[in-house]
C-alpha cells in the first residue's frame, strides 16, 4: 500500500481528475480498469490517489494523538494536582462518541486535509492520554524511579530516562490501532460529507460519489471500499503482531 | 446501593459540564454570523444589529453560557437555524428509528458475539478458535458502509429477499419493522461483534484455568453448563463492560448506518444539520448521545450488582 501510495502517478492510467464527459459510468474494461464515474473519470486512478489520502491521515493521526496523548498522560501522571483536572476534562472529552466530535469539529472548519487529521486526532488523544497515565502510575512505584529521585535527579530528567523509553511498546502498538481507526474516520467523514474536500480524490469521496448510483453502478463504492478494508486489515494485523512481539505475555490472548 | 447510585449521578455532573462546555463552544466560535443569515442580504447595518441584541449575540460568552445551561436545565434545546423548529422536535421525530436500529443490533450482537466468544475460549488453538477470531479482526477492519453497501447488494438487490432501504414505523407490522433493520443491524454491528467476541475469548480464556472449573470438570458436569453457567458468569464483569463502552461505537456507526440505508433517523439529521451548518441541532444531538453514553454505563455499573453479587456498592 505504501508503494501504491508513492508510485500513484506511474500506476495511475490517467489524470484521476481527468473528466471525460463521453465515457460516463462505463463498467470496468482494459483502458478503464475500474470503469468510469458519474463525470467519466477512471475509478482506478482515484482509487490510487485515494491511497495516499488515507495513508496520510491515518500516520499523521497516529503519530500526533501519540505524542498530544503521550504529554498529557505523562503530566497527568506524575503530578497529582494536574492529574485530577485534567482527567476529568479527558472523561468529558470521551464521553462524545469520537466520530461525533469529529463531525463537530469538521462542521466548524473548512474541509481540508490538515483539518481532517486535527478533526480525528483530537478525540482520540483522551484515548492514548489514559494508557500512558495507566502506565506512568505504575511506573512512577517502581524502585528504580524511587532511586533516581533519592539520587537527587530532577523531574524532567527522570520522566525522559526513565518513564519515557517505557511507555513506547504500550504507545507503539496504539498507535497502530489509531492509524486503522483514523483511517476508517476519515473515510466516514468523506462519505457523510464532512471530510476531505470532494475535489481531492480520497476513498471516502470516491464512495459517497457512487452512492448515488450504488444500485447500478456498484463498482464504483465496491473498489475504494475493498482497498480500504484491505489497507484497515492490514495495519490491524500488524498491531496484533507488535503486540505479540513487544508483550510476550499477552501474545495469543486476546 | 441509593447512596452510590446519587455518588455516581453526582460524578457525571462535571463530565456532562465538560461536554457542555465544548458544544456551546462550538455553536460560539462557529464561523459565519447567525444575524447575518437571518437578515439576508438586504439588511442594513442597524438592522442586524437589532437583530444580534434581540438575539442576545452581543454579551459576554459567560452570561450566555449560562443561559445556556438554564434553557437546557427546562429541556429546551432551542430552535433550528435552517427550519426554525425546536430542536426538540427535531430530535423527537428521528427518535424512532434510531431506537430501533440500535437496539436490534444490540440484541443482535450480544447474541451472536458471547456464544462466539465462548466457543472460540473452549476450543483455544484449534482451527474453531482462529476462524472466529480471523472474523473478529475482519469485523473490527470492514467499515460499515462496505459492509452495508454489500449486504444491500447481495441480499436486496441480487437476491430480492429484504428491503434495499428505508424505514417503516413498528406500528406498521413487526415483520416489514424488522425486515427493513435487519441489514443495517449487521453492518452496524460488525464492528461490536468483533469487539465483545475478543474480550469475552479473552476473558474466558482466564476464567477456564481457575480451580472451581475444574471442580466442576472433576465432578463430572457437561461442558455446556461448565462454560455458559460456571465460567461465563464469571467472565461477566468485563464482557458487560466492553458492552457499555462499544454503545459508543454503535452510535458513530448509527450516522453511517442510515445514510447507506436512508434510514430518518438521528444520525441522518446529524449529517444534515452538518451540510446546513445548523448548529443548534448539531449540538443538540450531540448533547443527546453523550448524556446517553454516559447513562449506559452508569446503568453498566449498576449491572454489575446483578451478574456478580460480590460486587456491592
Amino acid at each position: 500500500m505504501v508503494l501504491i501510495a508513492l508510485f500513484a502517478p506511474v500506476l495511475g492510467t490517467v489524470d484521476p481528475g481527468a473528466l471525460s464527459p463521453m465515457l460516463r459510468t462505463r463498467d470496468p474494461s482494459a483502458q478503464f480498469w475500474f470503469g468510469t464515474d458519474i463525470m467519466g473519470r477512471d475509478v482506478y486512478s482515484r482509487v490510487l490517489y485515494g491511497t495516499r489520502v488515507s495513508l496520510v491521515v491515518g500516520i499523521s493521526v497516529a503519530v500526533f494523538a501519540s505524542i498530544g496523548g503521550l504529554l498529557v498522560g505523562i503530566v497527568a501522571g506524575f503530578s497529582r494536582r494536574a492529574d485530577a483536572i485534567i482527567m476529568r476534562l479527558m472523561d468529558g472529552l470521551m464521553a462524545i462518541p469520537a466520530i461525533l466530535l469529529a463531525v463537530a469539529l469538521m462542521a466548524l472548519t473548512r474541509g481540508s486535509i490538515g483539518n481532517v487529521i486535527l478533526a480525528i486526532t483530537i478525540p482520540e488523544i483522551p484515548r492514548v492520554a489514559r494508557l500512558v497515565r495507566g502506565v506512568v502510575l505504575g511506573l512512577r512505584e517502581q524502585p528504580y524511579v524511587d532511586a533516581a529521585v533519592a539520587a537527587g535527579t530532577r523531574t524532567p530528567k527522570i520522566l525522559y530516562m526513565h518513564i519515557l523509553p517505557n511507555t513506547f511498546p504500550h504507545l507503539i502498538v496504539q498507535a497502530s490501532y489509531i492509524c486503522a481507526s483514523a483511517m476508517i474516520a476519515e473515510a466516514i467523514l468523506s462519505f457523510i460529507g464532512a471530510g476531505t474536500p470532494p475535489i481531492v480524490p480520497s476513498w471516502g469521496n470516491i464512495m459517497a460519489e457512487g452512492r448515488a448510483l450504488w444500485q447500478v453502478k456498484f463498482y464504483i463504492v465496491m473498489f475504494p471500499a475493498i482497498f480500504l478494508s484491505l489497507t484497515v486489515l492490514a495495519v490491524n494485523l500488524l498491531g496484533d503482531g507488535l503486540r505479540d512481539s513487544l508483550d510476550p505475555r499477552l501474545a495469543g490472548r486476546l | 446501593m441509593l447512596a452510590y447510585v446519587l455518588r455516581r449521578l453526582m460524578a457525571t455532573i462535571p463530565v456532562m459540564a465538560t461536554v457542555a462546555l465544548f458544544v456551546f463552544s462550538l455553536l460560539y466560535v462557529a464561523p459565519g454570523d447567525p444575524a447575518l443569515v437571518i437578515a439576508g442580504d438586504q439588511a442594513t447595518p442597524a438592522q442586524i444589529a437589532h437583530i444580534r441584541a434581540s438575539l442576545g449575540l452581543d454579551r459576554p460568552f459567560l452570561i450566555r453560557f449560562l443561559e445556556w445551561v438554564w434553557q437546557l436545565v427546562h429541556l429546551d434545546l432551542g430552535n433550528s437555524i435552517f427550519t426554525g423548529l425546536p430542536v426538540n422536535r427535531l430530535i423527537g421525530e428521528r427518535l424512532e428509528p434510531t431506537l430501533s436500529l440500535m437496539a436490534v443490533t444490540l440484541i443482535f450482537a450480544i447474541s451472536t458475539a458471547v456464544p462466539l466468544g465462548v466457543v472460540a475460549a473452549s476450543k483455544a488453538g484449534t482451527w474453531i478458535d482462529r476462524t472466529i477470531m480471523m472474523f473478529a479482526v475482519f469485523g473490527f477492519s470492514v467499515p460499515i458502509f462496505v459492509v452495508g453497501y454489500l449486504l444491500a447488494h447481495v441480499f436486496a438487490l441480487e437476491f430480492d429477499w429484504l428491503p434495499v432501504q428505508g424505514y417503516t414505523s413498528i406500528t406498521k407490522g413487526l415483520w416489514s419493522w424488522l425486515s427493513h433493520l435487519i441489514l443495517p443491524s449487521f453492518s452496524l454491528g460488525c464492528v461490536y461483534v468483533a469487539l465483545i467476541t475478543r474480550v469475552t475469548r479473552a476473558t474466558m480464556l482466564e476464567v477456564l484455568q481457575q480451580d472451581y472449573v475444574r471442580t466442576a470438570r472433576a465432578k463430572g458436569v457437561g461442558q455446556t453448563r461448565v462454560l455458559f453457567v460456571h465460567a461465563l458468569k464469571n467472565a461477566a464483569v468485563p464482557v458487560v463492560t466492553v458492552i457499555g463502552i462499544g454503545v459508543a461505537l454503535l452510535i458513530g456507526g448509527a450516522v453511517v448506518t442510515e445514510s447507506v440505508f436512508a434510514l430518518p433517523g438521528l444520525g441522518r439529521l446529524t449529517v444534515d444539520a452538518i451540510l446546513r451548518r445548523d448548529y443548534p441541532v448539531i449540538q443538540g444531538v450531540i448533547l443527546l448521545f453523550s448524556s446517553a453514553y454516559v447513562l449506559v454505563n452508569l446503568g453498566v455499573d449498576l449491572v454489575y450488582t446483578i451478574v456478580d453479587p460480590r460486587i456491592r456498592y
